[in-house]
């Protein structure tokens, strides 16, 4: 039953990632590679606030997100000065940089990571009480999200999606709404990693590598960019899937490598085939469609 | 090796299945940078289970083991452990790797799950709760042994340790260096390097400076060759010494002459010590065509299910509950086990094992045993 | 620590290891000068590489002459193929360089993965020894090894040089860099000079991990993980569209980093790169030699980059 719920909650918790990476891509219009890296500082914060500072667990897990958010600041406005693209290669630096830090000083137990990480709950119920916490929050942002989207806000940052250039010339600012989109994106991933670090009781650097970015692609784009249960879908799908693999005879060596081949497959298939995702509907704006632009209509 | 390991794995007709199934877990690497020990490990495993279930297994009942690869990563050896204890409702398991045992070690305590630490030698590991054991010595027995002996065996005094930034790294290197100065010597020069990196020219040269007149390296695998091999080829002629991982036949190869007087330590017993672990070397060189990686490693993977039928055996015959807690029981109460590739071993209540020493010295492209601490 | 001898050791191997990152990031650069592509898919085309050199050499004991040939024409071959159905189909589609990042970032962790299918996750080299024959030269070791990295790094250049300046597929390349539009005008047909742009990049790359694996251990996930981003940080430094500047800068950054040690410890050398990176990121955004840093996508502007610049 553990087990079961343990997938439960990985599955909650790659929610939050990937509704935080879609808010970035899919309506921000920004591609960064170092969510796996605010997910590390949400983690690490929150497991360093409980641990040395003995702040209450469910006082540290929202101050570890404020800490991603405010943190991704410094990030953007340091690329977005620049250009949207930018972020990407900033992101990248940020990325192997942090991640190289944390690695080698004692405060985040440098290569041995941090344990003993104490939890919020004990006791048989652990693993209910916390999937069941976590299908709350992983609602009540689903819910904040869609109300945001469908607001005057919510407008701005489609229209601003849509055509940057007029957006700017009727004197909006949008490097201001990208700044916010990627400041929540990335508190949503602290707040992810606040959860990850409480209830596994253990972070290490090497968990949060680049290569979480594939996974958060692959969530993000297949399950619909710049729709709301869209990051749901493909977070559900993407965790669920390789654990329904693991149970098939297959050998046991190739199980990570294949997992990978077929998630980046994926990524690559809607890209080019359908780039609106499995729920982006026929409406326009849909997100990486934008920017996967279309087929000429030439003959 | 087209080796297909399946989620469990099939054995010699000798034991049957019976109506109790007679599981235990292992969760090693098979993919990511370890893989060249998990592999070789798991396949140590296997062949130990196809011999006790060829004997008869648990008193006829076959003995299975549940493979799942971890890839050394601690979130992936929680997930292994629960799927152990909810799917497999195996009562023990075995792993690896100081950061994975202490991951998954809340989980064995809180579920009371026996948790057998092979390899991993993080000294934190006999400190880290009830159910988790190591049944190999943690690597301040290792250390502890080097450091006089370079001072003593070695006459050096004068000690350069350079050290990969991982936990086995820092920990082996720590103990080390105060082993070594309580013995009398002097640390010259103490730095760790990233598990990736290629071009030492740098570190060398500050060792260079410091004028040891000892090196020792406490690395992976592909860094301690880079790191050798540069060594050699700056003209640096200084003693090196390293730990177990260094005892690897290919490794030797690859260097060619700049492994010439390389000084490791062991703690797994030799083919002149015990016949067993000469028949099982052949067996390797016969199946695989090479020795494995990790040789000493292999040993004691091969010898931990030995323990597991034991464990079962026990609280079988004194009808116990097959859980975890029982297991436990069985394991302090019979304490010393005999062990077909590494001798007895045997489990203290400080959760430590000791083991003699064993040091060798690469002289004309092989391992030449110098000497243990057992005969002191 | 402050020797003539050390400090001249320090610059000579220096040089000679920072000699593949040279040719990385020439074709990082020059990839991104005419295709006006981030090439994140450079490390798939360097596991490409390897991996043909590496079937060669280790499972098929062929000559290193055989195994070079297989290296280039795999990769040419898959930088075509890159190319003609990648970024072409995106620039046709009028897509934004976003579509591009996440293409190329996708492609090259599809090849690591299918790499690890293949080639498991054990450290491997391309020669069963990394140690080269090594000789005194003054007060400092030079080893065979670094001479011919040196040497080959050097003749490339010059190559790259020569068939750009003189060669007529290479002025058009140029004129497709500066202005893919006017060269259509004048009769040039861009896709000619973005599939040249790609097949002389795979030249560079090939023969960097050519000196890679021939110097030391790699899984399939290294140069994605670790060599990608210096040919990047590279390029920033010398200025989009400066080709042979991002070579230098790649030597630069490799004697940096190889200096460090005497100020910092083993351990934190790599952050030099990332160091790096951050102080160009805060004062030179536009690279070093204050080119524009603007990334017009292929065709028609798209949303997202050049607009961002004009909606600050």
């Amino acid at each position: 039953m553990t087990y079961l719920l343990n997938v439960v909650i990985l599955i909650e918790i790659n929610c939050l990632l990937a509704i935080g990476f879609n808010l970035i891509l899919g309506y921000g219009g920004l591609l960064s590679v170092a969510h796996p890296m605010f997910y590390a500082m949400g983690a690490y914060a929150s497991a360093l606030l409980t641990l040395r500072l003995g702040i209450p667990i469910w006082a540290a897990i929202p101050s570890a997100a404020i800490v991603a958010a405010v943190a991704s600041i410094g990030l953007s406005l340091s690329a977005l000065r620049v250009s949207g693209d930018y972020l990407v290669i900033v992101s990248l630096g940020a990325q192997l940089g942090v991640l190289l830090v944390f690695k080698n000083i004692e405060l985040t137990g440098a290569a041995s990571g941090l344990g003993g990480i104490p939890s919020a709950f004990d006791g048989a119920a652990r693993a209910p009480i916390h999937a069941v916490l976590l299908a709350v929050v992983v609602l009540a942002v689903t819910l904040a999200v869609r109300r945001l989207m469908r607001g005057a806000y919510g407008r701005a940052i489609t229209a601003m999606r849509n055509d940057e250039e007029a957006f700017a010339a009727l004197g909006r600012n949008p490097r201001r709404i990208k700044i916010a989109i990627f400041a929540a994106g990335c508190g949503l991933a602290g707040l992810a990693g606040g959860f990850y670090a409480h209830y596994f009781q253990f972070v290490t650097p090497e968990q949060f590598d680049l290569f979480g970015t594939t996974a958060l692609l692959t969530m993000v784009v297949v399950g619909g960019t710049a729709t709301v249960a869209g990051p749901l879908v493909g977070a559900a799908l993407m965790t669920a899937l390789p654990q329904a693999i693991g149970f098939l005879d297959l050998p046991v060596a190739a199980m990570a490598p294949l997992q990978g081949t077929v998630f980046t497959s994926l990524v690559l298939l809607f890209l080019f085939v359908r780039p609106q995702g499995l729920l982006g509907g026929r409406r326009a704006g849909g997100g990486v469609e934008a920017w996967v632009g279309r087929p000429p209509i030439s003959p | 090796m087209a080796l297909l390991l399946q989620g469990a794995l099939e054995f010699a007709r000798a034991a049957e299945p019976c109506d109790r199934p007679t599981k235990f877990g292992v969760a090693d690497p098979l993919t990511g940078p370890n893989a060249l020990f998990g592999k070789d490990q798991i396949e140590a495993v296997r062949w130990a289970v196809e011999d006790i279930n060829a004997k008869g297994g648990v008193d006829g009942c076959k003995l299975e083991a549940v493979v799942i690869d971890n890839q050394a990563r601690p979130e992936l050896g929680i997930e292994a452990a629960n799927r152990f204890i909810d799917v497999d409702k195996a009562p023990v398991f075995l792993t690896a790797f100081s950061s994975v045992v202490r991951a998954v070690a809340p989980v064995a305590n809180r579920t009371k799950t026996l948790m057998l630490s092979i390899g991993a030698n993080s000294p934190s590991i006999a400190k880290l709760g009830d159910y988790v054991y190591t049944t190999a010595p943690l690597s301040d027995v290792e250390m502890k042994a080097l450091g006089p002996y370079i001072v003593d065996k070695l006459g050096k005094r004068r000690a350069a340790i350079l050290y990969v930034n991982n936990e086995t790294g820092i920990d082996g290197s720590r103990v080390l260096k105060r082993a070594f100065e309580q013995a009398g010597g002097s640390v010259v020069l103490d730095e760790s390097y990233e598990p990736d990196q290629t071009d030492f020219t740098g570190l060398i040269l500050k060792v260079r400076v410091a004028d040891p007149d000892v090196i020792h390296i406490h690395g992976i695998v592909a860094d301690t060759t880079a790191l050798i091999s540069q060594i050699r080829q700056l003209g640096i002629k200084t003693q090196i010494t390293s730990y177990q991982n260094a005892f690897n036949q290919q490794m030797v190869q690859q260097l060619g002459p700049a492994a010439e007087g390389l000084v490791v330590t062991a703690l797994a017993p030799t083919a002149e010590e015990n016949p067993a672990v000469a028949s099982y070397v052949a067996r390797w060189k016969r199946d695989e065509g090479r020795e494995p990686n990790g040789l000493p490693y292999t040993q004691y993977f091969y010898d931990a299910p030995y323990i597991v039928t034991e464990l079962f055996r026990y609280v079988r015959e004194h009808k116990m509950p097959e859980t975890g807690e029982s297991m436990r029981t069985a394991l302090l109460t019979i304490r010393t086990f005999p062990q077909p590739l590494t001798n007895a071993v045997t489990f203290k209540d400080d959760h430590t094992v000791e083991k003699p020493v064993y040091f060798w010295q690469v002289r004309d492209g092989k391992f030449q045993f110098l000497g243990s601490t057992a005969q002191h | 620590m402050l020797q003539p001898e050390i400090i001249l050791q320090l610059v000579w191997t220096g040089l000679a290891n920072a000699s593949y990152a040279c040719l990385f990031a020439v074709a990082f650069a020059l990839v991104l000068r005419v295709n006006k592509v981030w090439n994140f898919g450079q490390a798939g085309q360097m596991l490409i590489a390897y991996s043909a050199m590496f079937i060669v050499l280790r499972w098929w004991h062929g000559s290193m002459i055989v195994a070079v040939s297989a290296g280039l024409a795999a990769t040419v071959a898959a930088s075509l193929a890159i190319e003609q159905f990648g970024f072409r189909v995106l620039r046709r589609r009028r897509a934004s360089t976003l579509s591009y990042f996440i293409l190329t970032l996708v492609l090259s962790q599809l090849i690591v993965f299918v790499g690890e299918l293949v080639f498991g996750t054990e450290p491997t080299t391309l020669t069963d020894s990394i140690v080269a024959p090594a000789f005194a030269l003054g007060p400092i070791i030079v080893n065979v090894w670094d001479c011919e990295a040196l040497a080959a790094t050097v003749a490339l250049l010059l190559l790259l040089y020569l068939v750009l300046m003189l060669s007529p597929a290479g002025q058009n390349m140029t004129a497709v860099a500066d202005n893919a539009a006017l060269a259509e005008l004048y009769g040039i047909d861009p896709n000619r000079s973005y599939r040249m742009s790609m097949a002389l990049s795979a030249i560079f790359i090939t023969m960097g991990m050519l000196l890679l694996g021939t110097k030391t251990a790699t899984v399939p996930s290294t140069p994605l993980q670790q060599y990608l981003i210096a040919s990047v940080v590279a390029t920033i430094l010398a200025g989009v569209g400066n080709v042979f500047s991002a070579g230098f800068a790649a030597f630069a950054l490799g004697l940096l980093q190889s200096f460090s040690i005497l100020i910092v410890a083993s351990r934190w050398q790599p952050l030099v790169v990332y160091g790096v990176l951050a102080i160009t990121i805060l004062l030179f955004p536009r690279g070093v030699g204050g080119w524009q840093f603007r990334l017009p996508a292929a065709g028609r502007l798209a949303p997202g980059s050049a607009r961002a610049e004009t909606a600050r």
